[in-house]
């Protein structure tokens, strides 16, 4: 018991003074942290560019650390994970939306983060930090934007308030609250009708009882994009980097808006799992990825925001996220925590105000 | 019954209950010791014996809108299935064609498919371009397509397809009181085929459409995914709900209490099932 | 006046033999007719074609004069009991009694009266309340015949109806049902088969072999003069040896054997012989005039009751004499005793061995 108290002491120092060393990345690979770390994110696309872009080179600077990437579902299904596992985490580093992650930051699932631990704090825009609060910190930005069909939607979408036009009659697709993207467009809503929404939503979900009529499902499965793909809708909300994504594999088929009249952050936390069993790679980790090569190599190949402001994002790229100077400008702030406490009654006023307004 | 009573035969139930203990009772008992946890503000949660989320789930009226959703939704769907599959049932219990074994795997057939599989078939069926909608508007007796999916229209013919083998299994084995001769009689003392039909065969058949129509009853009742992706979003009931506060809101406690909700629910209509099957019966 | 009439009828099911080959039956008002045959001679397809409940591929059935072939069951007035009684599980004695009078809308007072008649008529007063199940075996078949009996049919259709009940049982309800239709005068018909059933209860038997009518006559025409190798077979034990004809005269194992009516086949034959038409002999005793005998060796005794089976194997194959227990001398008789199978001329029948 105590020699395993002491190990773990002698972890936690020997952390201390390797993590300031991990800052010179890209030079002399750093043997001193090893061990196995396992890395809880999204499936799919997500993994795929995570790992080469992050995962890999980090096992380069870090010989002697081996991440496994474990696919963890939905964030409620990763929280779900950490819940289960309280007692005996089997997870080091968990990428979660930051609704969810604040909800275990409230349980006590994760670690308190500082400079000390993981230097690449310092590097982060204020709002990535903020995310957080003490806790894990922002690792990605998105946005959510409008994706429509190029093919039959004459003229291109360019603002918002296009969606309300009546030759989109039964087009849209529009997923709803509880889905954050709902709570995102209610927000922008209430922005593009000159309201503040922490005052008031009530001149959104007045237009948006509007749109109704218009939208074919409050739900799309398997997505907007692949709806639009299949011809079944011509319009959904979505989210930048996968949008990004997919612009370029459907060679400009999909079409992506980030809208004149605003947008909201959609944020993925890092977390560092409480008691996990290799807290010095685990912060290791966090601070690679917090860092300002692999965000820069995240970036460019997904277009998700950085969150390090020192970051040097190709411009090409840069235009493509919410990061360019242009379309920071266009973001409305969101607190999300803030957002936790109206979310049910958001989402009873769409369920009786503005899905009701549609046919049954 | 009597097999039970000799001591030795008990442990042949033994295999089965342990698996139902650790693959049903013990999760029920994890799901009702959830429902009793507290949710702060924040959406964190707090181990607690409170009854603070029954509550919060009694105050809120939507949950009645809910549960008489499901009740609706179950009940159409299910009265739906009942007078599709039973036709069919009767032909196949009665047919003495040597195509019989297929023509039952064919009606039971869909439990092969996946339900999600089958839901997206469904999306191709009745989309704003499915097959439907195409053959209406070539055969220009619409102008522009009929929403047949994405609203309760869709969830109710999904529901109904998904529901129909178990329909006609519970059916098939509830005919057991059928009898060819008994209508042979009905009709020598001079009673027309449809007088056979109201006074004889749907009588006999009466346990069979009671059982099918429970079965199908519960499983619409606790049907997940086709309300979800065939109702588009508007389309709420309390399976949806569950699905909904422990994915999307992370609200577990919520979940699991609905849960219950449910659980109980479909309890009083095992028990009503129970007293309409004695009267039956006598 | 024929009542029922049955003019070629034939069913075949498929590309299968005839079920009902050319079927020619008619059947007295008032008479009670028994369908006779092994299973799959045709003989239940026969009643349920005439119960309109199998459509025949060919031929015509008249009832009353009236061509009925193609009247769907529930307009035929024909009271069907089945072999297993086929009571409604889910009504009363009493409502199943009253079925038929409902489905021909006749006045409540009328069916109450007539039900009391029935349930009258089958011993079961204070029974109309009770469930098919709550019955015994004997009670449902009397339910299932006042149930057919109450519509007042124009024929009554009795399928293998005692075929379910136990010995005793099957005795006394053939004396119920035959008093019953004697006393109601209606036309039965009557599909069995067990012979006894046949010959004890019904005016007149017709047997069938395998979708053909093997003969129709009263009991004593079939028993005592059957008219062919089946017919003898069928109903009744008999013995059979294998014989020569020749012109008038006629041999087994050598010996000539006397024929009331001389066979006008020549070669093999078979002869046939009743067992209780038979006596055992001492060997030593002349044989009287006109009595064929054949000597042999006692086989095997067995004791029956009323009477005793002596087998005898003689020359001519192993032969069974039957005789009654009424005096004591019987007990003389010893296996292995050399003794002479005796039988008169009138008894021997004489038929074309079975094809094979």
């Amino acid at each position: 018991m105590i020699a395993k108290w002491l190990s773990t002491a002698a972890l936690i120092a020997l952390a201390a003074f390797v993590a300031p060393s991990a800052q010179a990345q890209g030079q002399t690979p750093n043997t001193a942290v090893s061990g196995t770390i396992t890395l809880v994110a999204y499936a799919g696309i997500f993994q795929d560019n995570y790992v080469a872009t992050v995962v890999e080179p980090f096992q380069r600077h870090f010989p002697n650390v081996r991440v496994n990437y474990f696919p963890g579902g939905t964030s409620a299904q990763m929280l779900g994970t950490a819940r289960a596992q309280r007692n005996d985490p089997q997870t080091d580093v968990i990428i979660m939306d930051a609704s969810v992650s604040m909800i275990g930051n409230g349980e006590g699932l994760f670690e308190r983060l500082t400079p000390a631990d993981v230097p690449s704090l310092n590097e982060l825009f204020p709002e990535a930090r903020a995310a957080g609060g003490e806790f894990g910190p922002a690792v990605t930005f998105d946005h959510l934007v409008l994706v429509y069909d190029t093919q039959r939607v004459q003229p291109p979408l360019t603002t918002l308030r296009q969606l309300w036009d009546p030759s989109l009659r039964g087009q849209l697709g529009v997923s709803a609250p509880p889905n954050i993207q709902g709570l995102a467009l209610t927000v922008m809503v209430a922005k593009m009708e000159g309201a503040d929404y922490r005052q008031t939503i009530d001149p959104a979900i007045r237009r948006l009882r509007e749109l109704a009529p218009s939208v074919q499902t409050f739900d799309p499965s398997p997505d907007g994009y692949t709806l639009i793909l299949n011809g079944a809708i011509r319009v959904a909300t979505g989210w930048n980097a996968r949008a990004q994504l997919i612009h370029d594999q459907s060679q400009g088929r999909l079409g992506v808006l980030l809208p004149p009249e605003g947008s909201v952050y959609q944020i993925n936390t890092i977390n560092v799992t409480r008691g996990g069993r290799n807290r010095a790679a685990a912060l290791a980790f966090t601070n690679y990825a917090l860092g300002q090569e692999a965000q820069k190599a995240f970036t460019e190949r997904m277009f998700y925001g950085p969150t390090n402001a020192r970051a040097q994002i190709s411009p090409a790229a840069l235009a493509r996220t919410a990061a360019s100077p242009e379309n920071q400008a266009r973001m409305i702030p969101v607190d999300w925590s803030w957002m936790a406490t109206v979310r049910d009654q958001w989402n009873n006023r769409w369920r009786r105000e503005v899905i009701a307004a549609g046919s049954r | 019954m009597s097999l039970l009573r000799r001591p030795g035969m008990l442990w042949l139930a033994l295999p089965a209950t342990a698996v139902l203990l650790f693959t049903y009772v013990a999760p029920m008992f994890g799901l009702a010791r959830m429902s009793f946890n507290r949710t702060l503000p924040g959406g964190a949660m707090q181990p607690d014996w409170t009854l603070a989320t029954y509550a919060e789930m009694a105050a809120d009226s939507f949950n009645l809108e809910l549960t008489l959703n499901s009740i609706q939704l179950s009940f159409t769907a299910t009265t739906f299935a009942l007078l599709l599959a039973y036709p069919v049932s009767l032909f196949l219990f009665r047919t003495e064609s040597r195509f019989r074994s297929l023509l039952a795997i064919i009606a039971i057939g869909p439990l092969l498919v996946n339900g999600v599989v089958r839901v997206f078939g469904w999306i191709a069926v009745l989309g704003d371009r499915g097959l439907v909608n195409s053959a209406l508007l070539a055969l220009g007796l619409v102008s522009e397509p009929v929403r047949l999916i994405y609203n309760w229209t869709g969830v109710t013919i999904g529901l109904t397809e998904s529901l129909l083998p178990y329909m006609v299994l519970a059916l098939l084995a509830g005919f057991g009181r059928l009898d060819r001769e008994v209508e042979a009689a009905a009709m020598s003392l001079g009673a027309r085929p449809w007088r056979v039909f109201v006074r004889v065969t749907l009588p006999l058949s009466l346990p069979a459409i009671v059982l099918g129509w429970l079965i199908c009853f519960i499983l619409a009742m606790s049907a997940f995914v086709t309300p979800k992706l065939l109702g588009g979003g508007r389309v709420f009931v309390l399976a949806t709900q569950v699905f909904e506060e422990a994915v999307d809101t992370v609200n577990w406690p919520l979940a699991a209490a609905l849960s219950v909700y449910m659980l109980v629910l479909l309890l009083l209509f095992l028990g009503a099932y129970g007293a309409l099957t004695r009267r039956v019966e006598r | 006046m024929s009542h029922v009439r049955l003019d070629a009828l034939s069913k075949v099911y498929g590309s299968n033999a005839p079920a009902v080959d050319d079927l020619t039956l008619t059947v007295e008002r008032g008479e009670f007719l028994a369908l006779l045959g092994p299973s799959g001679c045709g003989k239940t397809t026969t009643l349920r074609m005439i119960a309109g409940l199998v459509p025949p591929t060919g031929g015509t059935i008249t009832v009353g004069g009236a061509d009925v072939t193609s009247l769907p069951p529930y307009r035929r007035n024909m009271g069907l009991v089945f072999q297993n009684y086929a009571l409604f599980p889910h009504m009363s004695v009493a409502d199943n009694i009253a079925f038929g009078l409902e489905m021909r809308n006749l006045p409540r007072s009328e069916q109450t009266s007539r039900i009391a008649e029935a349930l009258a008529m089958v011993r079961l007063e204070g029974y109309e309340k009770r469930r098919p199940r709550e019955l015994s075996g004997g009670q449902q078949q009397r339910v299932a015949l006042a149930r057919a009996l109450v519509i007042r049919p124009d024929v009554l259709l009795l399928d293998e109806c005692l075929s379910n009940l136990d010995a005793k049982l099957r005795e006394q309800m053939r004396i119920e049902i035959r008093e019953i239709q004697r006393r109601l005068g209606i036309t039965a018909i009557f599909v069995t088969h067990d012979q006894v059933e046949a010959l004890t209860m019904c005016d007149r038997v017709a047997l069938m072999d395998r979708g053909r009518l093997a003969q129709v006559g009263t009991p004593e025409d079939v028993y005592e003069r059957p008219a062919n190798r089946f017919v003898a077979n069928f109903v009744g034990r008999i013995n059979v040896m294998r014989g020569e004809a020749n012109g008038a005269s006629l041999a087994v194992a050598g010996a000539p054997v006397a024929v009331a009516n001389a066979p006008r086949t020549q070669g093999t034959v078979d002869v046939m012989v009743r067992p209780h038409r038979m006596t055992i002999r001492p060997e030593d005793v002349a044989a009287a005039a006109g009595e064929n005998r054949v000597s042999g060796t006692i086989g095997r005794i067995v004791y029956i009751g009323d009477v005793i089976q002596v087998a005898v194997d003689t020359p001519a194959g192993p032969l069974v004499a039957e005789r009654t227990t009424t005096g004591p001398d019987w007990h003389t008789l010893a296996v292995g005793q050399r003794v002479a199978v005796a039988w008169s001329a009138a008894d021997t029948l004489v038929f074309p061995p079975e094809a094979r």
